[in-house]
């Protein structure tokens, strides 16, 4: 034997559960004020091939512009209140995406409104281009898939 | 590092203790209660103190090398070895670092190389998802580190307790 | 001694290994397909999900171009051209047919594949919705009868080149658009077991599989749309947690054009030749994935089902179920989420403990037995 541990609980051992509590609620804090969108990454797909991926938030400064199957879709960053008014589940105020403009017959894209959660995604058929949101913070009350 | 052939049986001996409880945690997964991604009891842990002690930091370091190879092999799973790996040296690492503080306890060490091990293992989420997404993650995991170092700390002092008068040691 | 503990610890080892710590959760592949008219989602888990992904998108692809009725080339296309002559048709096809006649008879001629002319007059084929006249109405409906499609098996069929020859019936066409993606989900769950998958969830455009669980352990989450909150992404009616399942939502909704400020839906009544106006705005059909060889189909069941359903309504779907739940022969047990226009969603016993009925939609929530 090197050297005999200690085998009860001493103050200093306090401290390490101390530290690492308050670690683990610093790094809560840190992500909760950073929002849920933090690491949420929109993937735009343009027939079948994946084209752009950003962060929803890098759309606040310009919009971007897709073109596929002859029609273009204009992609904003969704204003915080914005989300949860069309997402009645609540988004928690974080950055989402939508189709602000589009030229495709069906309008279909622009209807869906604003995504702002991990896993959802806006379709647009005439154009085959499909955005979705990926990563970000798991979300245990959200759904995998939706019928209809 | 030279080793007796009682040590290296001794390591022998540890390295497969710490598989058959690897193996025995993934009977009872924790997830089961915290649905929660790599939470795991981490017994394996309990033989990394206690080789650190009765040892030293190099034989528990060989000690663990084995255990995460022979259990990547095993598994047949080579990208299972990067998490166990990164896992276990944040671990050892914090636990040699904090066993040579005089004032703390197996408990403290034992709280602490778990929570190590749950930053190692997510930073080897981050690294082969390419992601900060696992993250996220982190926080929820330190807090059941703090449990799951607890109870095992609890084993180790069993353990250590239970072997004060054994003559093992003389070797 | 020391020898022999050796030995021991050797076997130790050995026995402990194989159960090691696999991670097969942090394998994921996610594809986006745009195939069979809609956007799929096809994610899978574990050390093959790439290959078993892709292999998902070969076999969608590969029955779009056997099946659709805009490609020219397919084998329906070609049959819907051949103006009742006879035409060689493979595998997929041939069960399709096959299973398309089960449930015609089944669901007492609601579900019927020769509705296409229909359809097609209503303009819902090619995106230029009009509603036709009664006249053509009358035209048409006589078209819509499958039992005069025949078809006869290849006698030294092995699986490679045609399977059955078919003939239609004087001006018929086809449509295997209501049962195609249930068909695709039944051939994935094979490409699922062969790849050795443990877990997926695979959204052929509103046809969820939900295979194994969830990598937190828990079922998959599915959420039926709120028909009344269409334009809203999360509105749901209500969540299902699936395990092993197929569910498959038909609704009004999906498809419509409006005239005159009358909505006209997709799903054609093969008896009037008008929308569907059964009260209900969306059926639902879940289906396990059943044991034993898996040569059942439950997704093309819970496919031909969700539309016939709607069509019959309330009352004659629930007695449907409880028919089939009793004494079905077909092997594929089912269950059902009815949303009603008159605001109510009704779950069938065995489904009570796997739906939560969303409490903002508003819905009256009733169990039928």
């Amino acid at each position: 034997m090197k050297s005999l541990p200690k085998l009860r609980p001493t103050a200093w051992d306090g401290l390490v559960v101390l530290f690492v509590a308050v670690a683990a609620l610093g790094l809560a804090v840190f992500q909760w004020r950073d929002g849920a969108s933090q690491g949420l990454t929109a993937v735009v797909t343009i027939d079948g091939a994946e084209a752009d991926r950003f962060a929803p938030a890098e759309l606040l400064e310009s919009p971007r512009t897709y073109s596929g199957g002859g029609y273009t879709l204009e992609v904003s960053a969704a204003p915080q209140g914005e989300a949860s008014a069309l997402d009645h589940v609540k988004s928690g105020g974080e950055t989402g995406v939508r189709v602000t403009r589009s030229d495709c017959p069906t309008q279909d894209c622009v209807h869906t409104g604003t995504i702002a959660r991990s896993g959802q995604s806006i379709v647009c058929l005439p154009a085959r281009i499909i955005i979705r949101l990926e990563g970000g913070a798991p979300d245990p009350d959200g759904v995998d898939a939706v019928l209809g | 590092m030279k080793l007796t052939t009682r040590q290296l049986t001794l390591c022998a001996l540890l390295t497969a203790l710490a598989l058959a409880l690897s193996y025995l945690e993934n009977l009872f997964p924790l997830s089961l209660a915290i649905p929660i991604p790599g939470v795991k009891l981490g017994l394996a842990n309990i033989v990394t103190v206690f080789a650190l002690y009765a040892l030293g930091p190099g034989e528990a370091l060989l000690i663990l090398l084995a255990r995460c190879f022979l259990g990547a092999l095993f598994a047949g799973n080579m990208n299972a070895l990067i998490f166990s790996l990164l896992g276990g040296l944040c671990a050892m690492t914090a636990m040699v670092l904090l066993s040579r503080r005089r004032g703390l306890s197996l408990y403290g060490v034992s709280i602490g190389g778990a929570a190590a091990h749950n930053c190692g293992q997510i930073a080897a989420a981050m690294l082969s998802l390419g992601s900060s997404a696992p993250l996220y993650y982190l926080p929820v995991l330190l807090l059941v580190s703090l449990l799951t170092g607890g109870l095992t700390g609890l084993a180790s002092a069993c353990l250590f307790q239970g072997l004060r008068h054994t003559e093992w040691r003389k070797g | 001694m020391s020898r022999l503990t050796a030995y021991v610890l050797l076997l130790v080892l050995f026995l402990t290994g194989c159960g090691g710590a696999v991670d097969p959760d942090e394998a994921q592949e996610s594809i986006q397909v745009i195939a069979m008219d809609t956007a799929m989602l096809i994610t899978t888990y574990g050390e093959c999900s790439p290959a078993a992904a892709y292999a998902c998108e070969d076999v969608i692809r590969d029955l779009e171009a056997k099946l659709s009725r805009t490609d020219p080339d397919s084998e329906v296309s070609r049959l819907n051209a051949a103006g009742g002559e006879a035409v060689e048709i493979g595998w997929d096809a041939y069960s399709l047919l096959e299973r398309a006649a089960a449930y015609s008879s089944s669901t007492g001629g609601t579900f019927d594949i020769t509705v296409a002319p229909v359809v097609s007059a209503w303009g819902f084929t090619e995106d230029s919705f009009q509603v036709p006249s009664q006249a053509e109405l009358d035209r048409l409906l006589p078209l819509v009868d499958s039992s005069q499609i025949s078809v006869t098996p290849s006698p030294d069929s092995n699986g490679d080149g045609p399977t059955a020859t078919v003939r239609l019936g004087p001006g018929q066409s086809i449509d295997l658009g209501g049962i195609a993606k249930g068909y695709a989900a039944d051939k994935i769950v094979k490409v699922l077991q062969e790849h050795d998958v443990p877990r997926a969830n695979i959204n052929l455009g509103g046809n969820v599989l939900a295979w194994g669980d969830r990598p937190d352990g828990t079922p998959w989450r599915v959420g039926i749309q709120d028909p009344a909150r269409v334009d809203e992404q999360n509105a749901f009616a209500g969540v299902l947690a699936l395990t092993d399942s197929f569910a498959v939502t038909s609704g009004g909704y999906q498809r419509y054009f409006e005239e005159g400020g009358k909505r006209y839906h997709h799903i054609i009544d093969p008896a009037t030749g008008y929308p569907a106006d059964s009260g209900l705005s969306s059926v639902t059909v879940v289906a396990g994935l059943g044991e034993g060889d898996g040569s059942g189909f439950p997704g093309t069941m819970c496919d031909a089902y969700s539309t016939a359903l709607f069509i019959m309504g309330e009352e004659q779907a629930l007695a449907l179920w409880r028919d089939e739940t009793q004494w079905g022969e077909e092997g594929c047990p089912f269950d059902l989420v009815l949303v009603t226009e008159d605001g109510r969603v009704v779950v069938t016993e065995g489904l009570a403990d796997r739906f939560t009925l969303d409490e903002s939609s508003g819905y009256q929530y009733e169990i039928a037995s």
